[in-house]
C-alpha cells in the first residue's frame, strides 16, 4: 500500500509540474507561431 | 526560355542582362536586388524559396515609397528609449521570405531585434531612434521587394486569438487530467477481471473522481454554460448532448462509488477532451485564414491637399476626415482621389476599375464627378468636395458590406441538425426506461440511475471530431491548391451552391489591358519598330493602356523621348528619333492632321468588338494602330465546362458596359450575362437569386464586388484584388487559378458526404450499446470500447478525403 501511495503522490507532483509548465508556455505565447520554428531551425546562426 | 534569377519571370535571350557570374536577369532592378542580397551574404534565399514562376512579382510596389506617417500611431517607446513597431509585411510567401526579412533587418545598424511571424506576416521591430528612423527601416524592407503596411489587430481578430488561447488551456488541462486518469482506470479495469481489494478500489475511484471533476467543471464549463443558455429556448445543440453525457456519467459514477459498483469517470472526461480537441482544430484553422487576411485598406489617402486661398494657390495638408463639402482640393497625377467631388479645373483620366469595374480609364473634365478611392492618372486637377468622408461612395460600399456581414444567416450545420433530433429522442428513451423500471417495482433511485446510464452510453465522443477532422483535411487540401478558407462552415455551404457568379474585370479577365494585335498601315515599318516607338513615349505615362504598350514591346532600351505632352482623354505626343509622334485615339490624330486612310477603317471593326484602338502616326499619316483589350484568363473556358459538368449555372455579373461584357462572356462560353451593375445592384441581384431559392457562389476582386461577396452564400475573392474584397469573402483564391473553383465544389461535395458518414459512424457504436444500458447491464469496458472504436472509424474515414 505504501508503495502505491508513494507512487501516486510522485506522479501527481511530476504531473502538476508538467501542467504548470504547459500553462506557462501558453500564456507566454509559445504557441502563437507554430509554423515558424520548424523553418527557423534550419537557419545557421551567423 | 530563360528565367530571371531574381523574379523568375521569363526573359527573351536577346533582352537578358547578365552579371559577372553569368546569372540571367530581366532588368537592372532585379540585378540590383540580387546583388544586394548576395552582398549581404544571404544567397540562401534563392535556394530556399518556394515560389511558382508565374507568381513572380511584376514589380508591384517594388520601388514605391511607403510614407512613415501612416505608421506613427503604432510606434511605442520602451523604458530605455528604444522604439518598437508592429508591421504587416506584404508579399511574404514562404519561409525564405521570412528569413530574408529578418536577416536584412538584423544587419541594419541600429535595429536591435526583428522577428517576423511566419503565419501572420507580422514583424515586430525594435530599434534605436538615435541610429536610424522608421522611414529608413521601411525603405530597407522595400529595397528587398516587400511592402510594409501598418499592422493593427481588429477587435474581432484579437477576440478570436484569446478564444483560441482559452480553448488550448482548457483542452490541455483536460487531456493532461485524462491521461492521468487513464492510469487509475486501467488499474480499475484489471480489478474487474482479477478482483481487487475494496479499499484499494475506493482509493482509486476517489482519485479518479478528483481528476475528473476539473475536466467536467473547468474544461467543460463552456458546454455547460451554452446548454443552460440553450435550455431556456428548449434548444438542443451539440453542447447539450455533451453536457448531458458528461454530467450523467459523472453523477452516475459518484452514485456507483456509494453502492460499490463500477465507475465511468473515463467516459465523462474523454467526451469533453475529444470534443475540445475538435473545437480547437476548428478554431485554429479558422484563425489561420483570417490572420492571413488581416490587411489594412490603404485605398483612401489619409491626407489631402486643401487649397486655402484661391488666388495664388496655397495648399495645406489636412486629414481627409476633416474635409467639408465645398472644400477645394488639389490632386496631382498618380495620386488617389481622396473624396467624392467635382472637377473645377483641369482635365485628366481616372482609373475607377476597383470601384466601378470599368476596365479602361475614363476621361474627366470640368464639371465631371469623381469617385473617392479611384486613381488620378495623368492630369493635375482641382476638385470641389461634394461629399464628406462618411458619405462617399466608398464608405457606402463598406457600410453595405458590414450590414450584409451582420445579416448573413448561418446555415444549420449537419451535426447540429442530427443532434437537434437525437437529444430529445435519447431523453425520451431514458425517461421510458425509468418508467418501465418504476412500473416493474424497482426503487426510485435505482430506476433513475438506469435511465442515466442510457445517457452515459448514448453520448458519442467522436461526434465532436466528425466535422472538424473532415473539414481540417479538406482545408489543408484546398490550401495546398492555393485556396484559403476562412471558416469550417464554408465547406458545408459550398455543396449547396447551384449558381456560380463571376465578376468580369480582374476575375474572368486579367484585369489589365493587353495589346492583342498590331496593325500596320505603313508597310515601311515593322511591328516591333512601331511598338518600340510607342513604348518609348508611353513609358512616361501612368495610363493602364500605356503600360500595356510598354509591356508589349519587350525591349528595355527605350529611345529617348523629348517634348512630351500628355493629353488626358486623347493620348500622348512627343519627339522620338527626330520624329514628332502622336499616339492616341482618333481625335488626337485629327487634331494633328494625321490621316487615318482607308485601311484604318478596319479599326472600327475592332472597336465594335469591345476593344480599344490606339493609333500611332507622324509626318502627316497614321502609321499603325494597336488593338488593346482586357483578355480572358486562359483557364476560364475549361473552368466553365467543368462547372457545367458539375451542374452549376454560370453567370457573369459586371459593372462594365454591356458590349465589353458580352464579348468576354461569349469568349468564356457563359450565356448568362448581367452588365452595368453598380455595387449595390450586384448585391441586390444576389439577394434576388436567394429569394428564388438559389444558393450562390460569387467570385470577384474589386471593392464593387464586396457587398455581393458578403451577400452570397459563399464569396470568393482573388488575392490580387482589393483588401476589402478579401475581407468580405469566405474564400480567397491565392494562386489566381480559377480551376480551383470546380475543385472547391468537388472537394466540398466529397467532404459533405464524409461528414455525414462520420456522424453516422460516431452514433452507431454508442447506439448499439443503448439496449445494454436499458437492461441495466452496462459495463465501463463497453463504454470505453464504443468510444475508441467510433473515434478510430471517424479518423480513418476522414482521411479518405485526401483521395479526391
Amino acid at each position: 500500500m505504501w508503495t502505491i501511495t508513494f507512487l501516486i503522490i510522485l506522479t501527481i507532483v511530476i504531473g502538476l509540474g508538467a501542467y504548470f509548465l504547459f500553462i506557462w508556455s501558453v500564456k507566454s505565447g509559445q504557441y502563437d507561431d507554430i509554423e515558424g520554428p520548424k523553418h527557423r531551425m534550419m537557419d545557421d546562426e551567423d | 526560355m530563360l528565367r530571371c534569377k531574381h523574379c523568375l519571370l521569363p526573359v527573351y535571350e536577346r533582352e537578358a542582362i547578365y552579371d559577372d557570374e553569368g546569372n540571367v536577369f530581366c532588368c537592372e532592378g532585379c540585378k540590383g536586388v540580387y546583388r544586394l542580397i548576395k552582398h549581404e551574404g544571404l544567397s540562401r534565399f534563392y535556394r530556399d524559396r518556394k515560389w511558382d514562376a508565374q507568381e513572380g512579382q511584376r514589380g508591384r510596389g517594388l520601388f514605391n515609397r511607403v510614407d512613415a506617417a501612416h505608421f506613427e500611431d503604432l510606434v511605442r517607446t520602451d523604458e530605455k528609449g528604444l522604439k518598437l513597431v508592429d508591421l504587416f509585411i506584404e508579399n511574404i510567401r514562404c519561409a525564405a521570405c521570412v528569413w530574408l526579412n529578418e536577416k536584412v533587418l538584423h544587419r541594419t545598424r541600429g535595429i536591435i531585434s526583428a522577428r517576423v511571424n511566419y503565419a501572420t506576416h507580422r514583424a515586430q521591430i525594435k530599434w534605436d531612434p538615435k541610429e536610424l528612423s522608421l522611414q529608413d527601416i521601411l525603405d530597407r524592407i522595400i529595397s528587398i521587394g516587400y511592402r510594409p503596411k501598418p499592422y493593427s489587430e481588429s477587435e474581432h481578430l484579437s477576440q478570436q486569438r484569446s478564444e483560441i488561447k482559452d480553448l488550448l488551456i482548457r483542452f490541455g488541462t483536460a487531456s493532461f487530467l485524462s491521461s492521468q486518469l487513464m492510469v487509475y482506470t486501467i488499474a480499475l479495469y484489471a480489478g474487474y477481471f482479477q478482483g481487487i481489494e475494496q479499499d484499494t478500489k475506493l482509493v482509486l475511484e476517489l482519485i479518479a473522481l478528483f481528476l475528473t471533476a476539473p475536466v467536467v467543471f473547468y474544461s467543460g464549463m463552456p458546454f455547460i454554460r451554452n446548454t443552460l443558455a440553450g435550455l431556456r429556448h428548449m434548444h438542443f445543440t451539440m453542447d447539450a448532448l455533451i453536457t448531458a453525457g458528461a454530467l450523467s456519467a459523472f453523477i452516475f459514477s459518484i452514485y456507483q462509488i456509494f453502492i460499490g459498483g463500477k465507475v465511468y469517470f473515463d467516459t465523462a472526461s474523454m467526451i469533453i477532451t475529444l470534443i475540445l480537441l475538435g473545437r480547437y482544430i476548428e478554431a485554429t484553422a479558422k484563425g489561420r485564414a483570417s490572420e492571413t487576411l488581416q490587411k489594412l485598406g490603404e485605398l483612401i489617402p489619409k491626407e489631402a491637399r486643401r487649397v486655402v486661398s484661391g488666388v495664388e494657390e496655397r495648399v495645406e495638408m489636412v486629414p481627409v476626415s476633416a474635409l467639408k463639402i465645398g472644400d477645394l482640393i488639389r490632386i496631382l497625377p498618380g495620386e488617389r482621389i481622396p473624396i467624392d467631388g467635382r472637377v473645377i479645373e483641369g482635365e485628366t483620366e481616372t482609373d475607377e476599375s476597383l470601384i466601378s469595374g470599368e476596365s479602361m480609364p475614363i476621361f474627366r473634365g470640368k464639371g465631371d464627378l469623381l469617385i473617392g478611392g479611384s486613381i488620378n492618372l495623368n492630369g493635375s486637377i482641382l476638385i470641389e468636395a461634394t461629399k464628406t468622408l462618411k458619405e462617399t461612395m466608398l464608405s457606402g460600399i463598406i457600410d453595405a458590406v458590414r450590414e450584409a456581414q451582420m445579416r448573413t444567416p448561418k446555415i444549420q450545420r449537419i451535426a447540429d441538425k442530427v443532434v437537434g433530433f437525437f437529444v430529445p429522442l435519447i431523453l425520451l428513451i431514458a425517461l421510458a426506461t425509468v418508467s418501465v423500471y418504476l412500473i416493474k417495482g424497482y426503487p426510485l433511485h435505482e430506476s433513475i440511475m438506469v435511465g442515466i446510464s442510457v445517457l452515459v452510453i448514448a453520448c458519442p465522443c467522436s461526434l465532436g471530431l466528425a466535422t472538424p477532422l473532415a473539414v481540417l483535411i479538406a482545408t489543408t487540401m484546398t490550401t495546398s491548391r492555393g485556396l484559403l478558407i476562412k471558416g469550417g462552415d464554408v465547406i458545408e455551404k459550398v455543396k449547396l451552391i447551384d449558381r456560380v457568379i463571376f465578376d468580369k474585370t480582374g476575375t474572368l479577365t486579367l484585369g489589365n489591358p493587353t495589346v492583342k494585335e498590331v496593325v500596320l498601315l505603313d508597310r515601311s515599318i515593322t511591328e516591333e519598330e512601331a511598338l518600340h516607338l510607342a513604348a518609348s513615349l508611353e513609358k512616361h505615362s501612368e495610363h493602364s493602356i500605356a503600360k500595356a504598350i510598354v509591356n508589349a514591346s519587350r525591349t528595355l532600351s527605350m529611345y529617348e523621348a523629348t517634348d512630351i505632352r500628355i493629353m488626358p482623354g486623347r493620348g500622348i505626343r512627343g519627339t522620338v528619333k527626330g520624329r514628332e509622334i502622336a499616339l492616341g485615339n482618333s481625335a488626337l490624330m485629327k487634331d494633328n492632321k494625321l490621316l487615318i486612310g482607308e485601311q484604318g477603317l478596319s479599326a472600327e471593326v475592332y472597336e465594335q468588338r469591345g476593344n480599344t484602338v490606339v493609333y500611332i502616326g507622324w509626318e502627316g499619316a497614321v502609321r499603325a494602330f494597336f488593338v488593346v483589350a482586357d483578355v480572358l484568363r486562359q483557364e476560364v473556358r475549361a473552368m466553365v465546362e467543368m462547372l457545367n459538368k458539375l451542374r452549376r449555372e454560370v453567370y457573369v455579373l459586371s459593372g462594365d458596359n454591356a458590349l465589353t461584357t458580352s464579348v468576354i462572356a461569349s469568349q468564356a462560353g457563359i450565356s448568362h450575362v448581367i452588365a452595368e451593375a453598380t455595387p449595390q445592384l450586384k448585391q441586390e441581384i444576389i439577394r434576388k437569386f436567394h429569394s428564388e431559392g438559389r444558393s450562390t457562389l460569387m467570385v470577384g476582386d474589386g471593392i464593387n464586388d464586396a457587398p455581393a461577396l458578403t451577400e452570397a452564400t459563399v464569396g470568393a475573392a482573388m488575392a490580387k484584388g482589393t483588401d476589402i474584397a478579401m475581407e468580405s469573402a469566405d474564400v480567397v483564391i491565392v494562386r489566381e487559378d480559377l480551376l480551383t473553383i470546380p475543385f472547391l465544389i468537388r472537394i466540398s461535395e466529397k467532404t459533405y458526404g464524409i461528414i455525414k458518414q462520420n456522424i453516422f459512424l460516431s452514433f452507431l457504436y454508442n447506439i448499439t450499446a443503448v439496449p445494454l444500458a436499458m437492461a441495466g447491464m452496462l459495463h465501463p469496458i463497453v463504454a470505453a470500447a464504443a468510444m475508441a472504436a467510433s473515434s478510430l472509424c471517424v479518423v480513418s474515414n476522414s482521411l479518405r478525403i485526401r483521395r479526391t
